[in-house]
């Protein structure tokens, strides 16, 4: 199994993904690790109506995600990883799974968050998540769509909150 | 690559085009053409002609969605009809756009506008229809 793409979406599976990243990265599967979602049958099942049978679709818990990632169903995919936020993000990659690149694709505004840019927004505590997951070799980029430049969160940081 | 006119009544292809843009980033070979209340036939069918021309450099053929079969966008564009070269899909919606991007450079266009036609129709859902599934 490879990782094309791992991202943090708070929107999950739709448009951006869906229709720019998975051609992009040339994805045949995708993996929603997400403990909410995975709970929720009406929301699963308009998520695995909405990508086309083409592409196989896997919604799991956190720990579900590890353990389908490294089965054999899915040893030749090209997997397009989503988490909702970053403290998933670092959960799973301290659960073992690696990834050496995280795409911040929407991160949006709730309250207590500061805005980065218009599709990201941050508190210290996602600062301190992605710092730990950066510490562990991975290279932490912004980029929303593919026709985007793609950023190193940095950059974003230094910019400082809008 | 093949080329897109979106022809509506109005801005709706022109904000179509926006809407694509937004979710997979700058498109290409694409222009909309508003038909308003006060446009003569000669001047749609002139404006539709040259959006043809504008986005159909490389020769490989053009296909023009409208909004709605029966409407002067459609009824205007269906006379450009030149199986090979150009087509007309009427009823789009943001999937089929989103999908002709993602096709334009890969399929024909005598195949594509049946297969974004299907596609389409597909995309329609009601989400009362999800709620028993498993």
């Amino acid at each position: 199994m490879s990782i094309v793409l791992a991202r943090i979406d708070s929107r999950l599976v739709h448009g951006q993904v869906l229709e720019a990243w998975v051609p992009h990265v040339k994805a045949d599967c995708i993996v929603v690790a997400n403990d909410e979602v995975a709970g929720v049958s009406f929301q699963r099942a308009v998520m695995e109506a909405a990508v086309p049978s083409s592409i196989k679709l896997v919604i799991g818990t956190l720990e579900e995600a590890v353990r389908i990632l490294s089965s054999a169903e899915l040893l030749k995919k090209r997997v397009l990883l989503l988490f909702s936020n970053s403290e998933d993000a670092l959960e799973l990659r301290q659960l073992g799974v690696i990834y050496d690149k995280l795409n911040l694709g929407n991160m949006h505004s709730s309250s207590g968050k500061d805005r980065y840019s218009c599709t990201i927004a941050l508190d210290t505590e996602d600062i301190h998540n992605l710092q730990k997951i950066e510490d562990q070799g991975v290279s932490i980029v912004c980029q929303c769509v593919p026709a985007d430049r793609e950023r190193t969160w940095h950059k974003l940081i230094q910019t400082g909150a809008r | 690559m093949i080329g897109l006119v979106v022809a509506t009544h109005g801005k709706l292809g022109q904000e179509l085009l926006a809407s694509a843009e937004m979710i997979i980033g700058p498109v290409r070979n694409a222009a909309a053409v508003s038909i308003d209340h006060d446009n003569d036939l000669e001047t749609i069918r002139a404006n539709i002609e040259q959006a043809i021309s504008r986005v159909n450099q490389d020769g490989q053929g053009v296909l023009i969605v409208t909004d709605m079969f029966g409407g002067t966008p459609a009824n205007v564009s269906m006379t450009f009809l030149e199986p090979g070269q150009i087509d007309v899909l009427t009823g789009v919606n943001l999937p089929i756009v989103l999908k002709f991007f993602n096709s334009q450079e890969s399929v024909k266009l005598s195949e594509l506008a049946g297969i974004l036609k299907a596609y389409g129709q597909q995309s329609i859902a009601q989400a009362s229809d999800y709620l028993h599934r498993k």
